[in-house]
């Protein structure tokens, strides 16, 4: 039933970014043999919680999630609590502790705010995965300014070869803007979307912080590939289609133009 | 979910639908709902629903041109039973009522269609003016006027203009509906525009802007100017909207893009990520916090 679940990620890439937790549900609920499947497979807006132990804010995805919870990177803690929720092993916690200390400096420096957290979880072939999460929200300051969020989702693979790692990086941007009315313009404009890419590379491993550089530099190549993407399709791409709809000039005076041009050669050249 | 509830289900999915995505989004709903029987009649309101609010087009039977398919479209008879010719609509430019099928998009039964005598000059004289505007702005537009039922004095000017291009993942679609009232001296307008981009991804721009335009005083049914002023004052309002959506695309690129996330750090080069590490287990010896994950 393959075939199931192509339809429903067909059917996630047409319908509005913005409704794509509602419509998330509904299919899950249509089809709840296959919920683990839709959830694995499309990302939805990180939820921001807090810590009870420590009052830091952290991001909630499925790579968190163990049941109706969701683990904290600060205090490892699951909230709601849970006797038995899946943790990393005792190295893999120490290279997370780590790595989000990293991330929360990376997310600083480009984010100026925001929020971010990294999980990190054990493969059976002994290497490990995790999960980079960054998130931003505007809110508007006066009814006429701009709001808008950013979320990034970069999943991982690293494979220890010898003094050498291969890491496999699937990175996914959803960024929604939207414009209220101004004194100019009744009504809104709402531009929301996602973007996912991939890349794979190696790199040496002098120690296991090495990951963490590692990943830091994939996952700073692609924000910054995928921002310069973003801009393009967004601010680009979706403005020409509207321009392709409607034209401001006059296009009846533009082909008379045209023809009068056209003529004055044909007379120049006789 | 029982069969009605994912009847629901799959009626909103379809009413999301972009721009020329419909039997795409059909499509997938089948495969989701697999139970093509009460699927056909279970979606048929919702594809109704779809159609009308889009302004999707038909092709007038034994004509050139296409015509709108909306609710102003809408074939009234005043003996009419309710939910009967629920689906024939007409097309005033060429006075021809048709069936219209909701799944295949395809006209048929074609029947002259005579309209109400009284308000059909100024409709027509509207149609000129709002066909000459069509083809001055859009690209590949279709327009239809249309007179408010029971009325000689209102009139629908609809206007949608549709761009597919599945091979290069985009379509885009906008529409216009103005509300034109004589009696009242009001013209009420509504823009909406749809794009999706879907590369490897999924992109969308939604667009609302309502206008409230007043109608100067020498705006009448017997003056014959009185149309391309009412066509004159959509231009006007239609060229200022586009315009200001590039504003509003500005806006969102200056500040809301900029806001979310910088181009590059303050330092205006990349991270040292040796150094943010080093830095980060400075930090943590020097804290006295040592010994992480011992937890």
């Amino acid at each position: 039933m393959g075939d199931l679940v192509d339809s429903m990620l067909d059917l996630m890439r047409r319908l509005p970014p913005t409704q794509v937790e509602e419509n998330v549900a509904s299919l899950v609920a249509m089809c709840p043999d296959y919920a683990d499947d839709l959830l694995g497979s499309v990302d939805q807006p990180l939820k921001v919680l807090t810590d009870r132990a420590t009052g830091r804010e952290y991001l909630a995805c499925d790579y968190n999630r163990d049941g109706e919870s969701y683990r904290s990177p600060w205090s490892n803690e699951y909230d709601p609590p849970l006797e038995d929720g899946t943790v990393p092993s005792l190295k893999l916690r120490k290279l997370e502790i780590t790595a989000n200390e990293a991330f929360d400096t990376y997310r600083e420096m480009y984010y100026e705010g925001g929020v971010s957290s990294v999980f990190l979880w054990d493969l059976d072939d002994g290497g490990f995965a995790g999960v980079v999460l960054l998130k931003k929200v505007l809110n508007a300051t006066a009814p006429g300014e701009p709001s808008g969020s950013w979320d990034s989702i970069h999943v991982f693979e690293a494979a220890e070869r010898g003094r050498q790692a291969h890491y496999k990086l699937t990175s996914t941007v959803m960024l929604q803007m939207t414009d209220r009315a101004g004194e100019k313009r009744a009504g809104e404009v709402v531009l929301s979307g996602s973007m996912t890419r991939q890349s794979e590379a190696d790199f040496p491993l002098q120690d296991q912080t090495s990951h963490i550089s590692n990943t830091g530099r994939m996952v700073e190549e692609m924000e910054i590939k995928m921002r310069n993407q973003l801009q393009e399709v967004y601010f680009g791409k979706t403005r020409d289609i509207v321009f392709d709809l409607r034209s401001i000039d006059d296009l009846e005076k533009a082909r008379r133009q045209r023809e009068l041009q056209k003529e004055l050669v044909g007379f120049i050249k006789r | 979910m029982n069969a009605a509830e994912r009847l629901g289900a799959a009626s909103k999915f379809l009413l999301q639908s972009p721009p020329g995505e419909i039997n795409d989004v059909l499509n997938d709903v089948r495969n989701i709902i697999s139970d093509d029987e009460s699927l056909q009649e279970g979606v048929l309101p919702a594809l109704r629903e779809y159609n009308l609010a889009q302004f999707i087009t038909a092709d007038v039977p034994g004509h050139n041109h296409h015509s709108i398919i909306s609710a102003a479209a809408r074939v009234v008879k005043a003996d009419q039973e309710e939910g009967e010719n629920i689906d024939r609509f007409w097309d005033p430019r060429s006075r021809t009522s048709f069936r219209f099928d909701h799944l295949s998009l395809e006209t048929s039964e074609p029947e002259p269609y005579e309209p109400d005598a009284e308000s059909e000059p100024f409709r027509s004289a509207l149609e000129t003016s709002t066909l000459s505007y069509l083809g001055a702005h859009y690209h590949g537009g279709v327009a239809s006027v249309f007179p408010a039922p029971q009325s000689t004095t209102r009139f629908f000017i609809q206007i949608v203009a549709n761009k597919y291009n599945p091979s290069n993942f985009w379509s885009g679609r906008w529409r216009s509906e103005y509300i034109l009232d004589l009696e009242e001296k009001q013209l009420k307008g509504k823009i909406q525009v749809n794009v999706h981009y879907y590369e490897q991804g999924n992109v969308q721009l939604s667009t609302t802007h309502d206008a409230d335009l007043p109608l100067p005083p020498m705006i009448t049914p017997s003056n014959t100017s009185s149309a391309s002023k009412v066509l004159a004052l959509i231009e006007a309002e239609e060229g200022k909207y586009q315009a200001s959506l590039s504003d509003a695309y500005a806006e969102m690129g200056e500040k809301t893009f900029k806001g979310l996330r910088r181009a590059l750090p303050m330092t205006r080069s990349k991270l040292d990520w040796d150094k943010v590490l080093g830095y980060k287990l400075g930090a943590e010896l020097t804290s006295g916090r040592g010994g992480f994950g011992a937890s």
